[in-house]
């Protein structure tokens, strides 16, 4: 346990002195000040106008700031030779992993919440109305959003054998996930019978992090009735009070799993090391 | 033999009786008989009710006016399943009685056969449709609340607050509805008056089928799935109506026009709803003047042509508009809070257009399984994309650049201080977290 939180706490101490963390800082924090600014006239609660534009950068920006940051940690150890050196230690690979997970999310944590905390401040002093609950809503949307795609993150960096790479793979994610996933699934399913249509679409949605949170957080803000009549059983099922429960456990399987891939490349590199 | 002054004289004592101590019913206990008391009563009488429960069902088939002794002291039980209260003679009057059902039934609350009716100040509880008229003109309802009373029924098994069929130029005015399957449902009734009502928490707020010539105005729904839905109906005015928070059902929207025509819409405010207006194969009405905020869609438009949209202003929706099919319609100086328009001349308008995207729409409505991917970032890039026939699209020739709107601003929340709070300690703790964690010279 103590030497999860010694490689924890080594990330966070490299994770704050690197130029990226604040860079993304500074692109998030700037991003939600000028949303505000445009949105001075209305208020946020609920699903709104305002709110779906925040989801929406949150979506754009968030995933790539955890793809990339979580794998150049990763592929960083290798380039710079420090796993070599820490795998001579009695050091196992799922502390060493688990760790890095740690750490990174604190930092990731910081950066969306600082954001988050200037954007809340600056609608207060600007006047604006930016309803608790809803702010609350998309901060933890904001948060899980981060998490999720840390978790694809850990397994790049384990894939990829340099930042090259891993930058190539992040960003190819990033654009599957995020841009280009209506297009493909449109394209793709489009041919399928009615009734398959409705079940892959389900299972893909669970397979793309950022639609799960996205769909999770629209429903929680009230928005559930865009989702159209197809998808009534979710609304009710995510509105009860197992929702939640279970969309914690999904995001925890989800990063479970990928945990666990990446363990197993680690391990693969290390027999071969 | 009396003279004719003597019998003057007894005619004005009996009359002076009568218009003193008008039949009075005794209120002593529970259960009066006020079907005997109306039986007995003369045709043009105004009876006065004393305060009391009494026991329905009633037959009122002679002109009466039946008053109550005090506001709220006159209670009328039915468990039969009969209607608690039948009115089958014209020029009928009650006002101020409490009608209670309290159990599911087939007949409704109170049954209007006949024209010139005037209901005022009644309050009714319902276990199935409150007032139902059938065949009868020119009646009032005003100034009376229908609740819903049997708890554990499903919206599609209660029955409506008013209910009209063939029953022209009724006014209903400053009533409450809540609780039912539709507050005013009106099916072949024409030049009907529906204004300053209260409905809510019921399935549709007023429903017109085949109607003509309906003025439906100031109105105030809340929570119904639908506030006003107007079907196969024409030459309608709906103004200055207000619907709000009708967004928990799939299908909820704020006004519903289908198959509708020559129909004026104007200064409403539809706030908070799934979808603000949804206009569907109807022709030839007039949108002006709404205030369509914070919906998921502002407006839906699907074929439907020859409609006019003129000052509207579309503030905080999810989606301003979805269009599909429908072309020929004019719109022209709406405000569309989404769209960053640019005006050359000054004059307040922008000379760039305002184009309705009908990609979204139209992959939705041929396959509903992609419904899911609303406003969802990879969609709003792929609308983008879409830019073929753009000419066939639905078009505001001259958006303006700035809400013209001088109506107060709908509800604000009011906790933007606990945000503020919220946001500081945020603020103050990863500051904490970045200074202990700077790069330090040793």
């Amino acid at each position: 346990m103590n030497e999860i939180g010694y490689v924890a706490s080594r990330e966070m101490k490299i994770g704050f002195r690197n130029p990226w963390a604040y860079s993304f800082t500074a692109l998030f924090a700037l991003f939600m000040f000028s949303l505000l600014l445009i949105n001075t006239q209305s208020y946020v609660q609920g699903y709104t106008g305002s709110s779906s534009t925040m989801i929406n950068l949150a979506l754009y920006l968030l995933p790539l700031m955890a793809l990339m940051l979580g794998s150049f940690s990763l592929t960083g150890e290798k380039e710079e030779g420090n796993w070599e050196l820490l795998s001579t230690y009695p050091l196992r690979t799922w502390t060493f992993l688990t760790g890095k997970y740690i750490g990174l999310s604190a930092v990731l944590m910081v950066i969306v919440s600082f954001g988050f905390g200037l954007s809340g401040v600056a609608s207060w002093l600007l006047g604006g109305a930016f309803a608790a609950v809803t702010y609350f809503q998309l901060l933890i949307f904001s948060l899980c959003l981060s998490l999720f795609f840390l978790g694809a993150a850990m397994l790049i960096g384990s894939i990829a054998r340099n930042r090259w790479q891993a930058l190539t793979m992040a960003v190819g994610v990033w654009f599957f996930s995020i841009i280009a996933w209506p297009a493909i699934l449109i394209a793709l399913l489009g041919t399928l019978p009615y009734s398959w249509m409705k079940t892959a679409v389900t299972i893909l949605t669970f397979i793309n992090p950022a639609e799960l949170t996205r769909l999770f957080t629209v429903v929680k803000l009230g928005g559930g009735s865009t989702l159209g009549p197809e998808y009534y059983q979710w609304m009710d099922w995510i509105r009860s009070p197992w929702g939640t429960p279970a969309f914690f456990g999904v995001m925890l399987l989800w990063i479970g799993v990928t945990q666990a891939i990446s363990y197993y490349l680690w391990e693969r590199g290390r027999g071969r090391g | 033999m009396m003279d004719s002054r003597s019998r003057w004289l007894v005619f004005v004592l009996i009359m002076l009786t009568i218009w003193l101590f008008p039949v009075e019913a005794r209120a002593d206990n529970v259960g009066l008989d006020l079907q005997s008391i109306l039986d007995q009563a003369e045709s043009g009488q105004t009876i006065v009710l004393k305060a009391g429960t009494y026991e329905g069902p009633i037959t009122i088939n002679k002109p009466l006016t039946l008053h109550v002794e005090r506001e709220g002291s006159v209670k009328l039980h039915n468990s039969s399943s009969q209607p608690a209260v039948s009115i089958s003679d014209d020029q009928v009057t009650i006002s101020g009685l409490h009608i209670i059902e309290e159990e599911l039934k087939e007949t409704p609350t109170l049954l209007v056969t006949s024209d010139q009716v005037v209901l005022e100040g009644l309050s009714i509880r319902t276990g199935s449709d409150g007032i139902v008229v059938r065949d009868a003109n020119e009646g009032t309802v005003s100034n009376t609340t229908i609740i819903w009373a049997v708890k554990g029924v499903k919206r599609s098994d209660k029955g409506n607050g008013i209910d009209l069929l063939n029953a022209h130029r009724w006014k209903m005015t400053n009533n409450t509805i809540r609780g039912v399957h539709d507050g005013i449902y009106m099916e072949n009734s024409d030049d009907v008056m529906i204004s300053d009502n209260v409905i809510e928490r019921s399935r549709y707020g007023i429903h017109g089928m085949y109607t003509k010539r309906a003025l439906i105005e100031r109105n105030v729904g809340k929570h119904n799935v639908t506030g006003a839905m107007i079907m196969a109906s024409r030459q309608a005015s709906v103004i200055g109506n207000t619907f709000t928070k009708q967004s928990e059902n799939v299908y909820s929207q704020g006004i519903l026009l289908y198959d509708t025509h020559e129909t004026i819409v104007a200064d409403n405010t539809v706030d908070g709803n799934r979808v603000g207006f949804y206009v569907e194969a109807s022709t030839k009405n007039r949108l002006e003047n709404n205030r369509i905020s914070y919906n998921f869609i502002g407006i839906q438009l699907l074929e439907s042509s020859g409609n006019t949209m003129v000052g509207n202003q579309f503030i905080g929706n999810v989606a301003d508009s979805q269009a599909h099919g429908s072309e020929n319609n004019a719109l022209s100086e709406n405000y569309w809070d989404s769209f960053r328009g640019l005006d050359i001349d000054g004059n307040g308008k922008s000379d760039l257009s305002y184009a309705i995207n009908p990609f979204f729409q139209g992959v939705a409505e041929k396959r509903p399984a992609f419904q899911l991917f609303f406003q969802s970032p990879g969609m709003v890039f792929l609308e983008s994309l879409y830019q073929t026939e753009r000419n066939y699209w639905a078009t505001d020739t001259a958006p303006l650049m700035a809400p013209s709107d001088s109506r107060i601003q709908a509800k604000h929340p009011n906790d933007g201080v606990i945000t503020g709070i919220l946001g500081f300690i945020l603020l103050l703790c990863t500051g904490m977290i970045f200074f202990t964690m700077r790069r330090q010279d040793t």
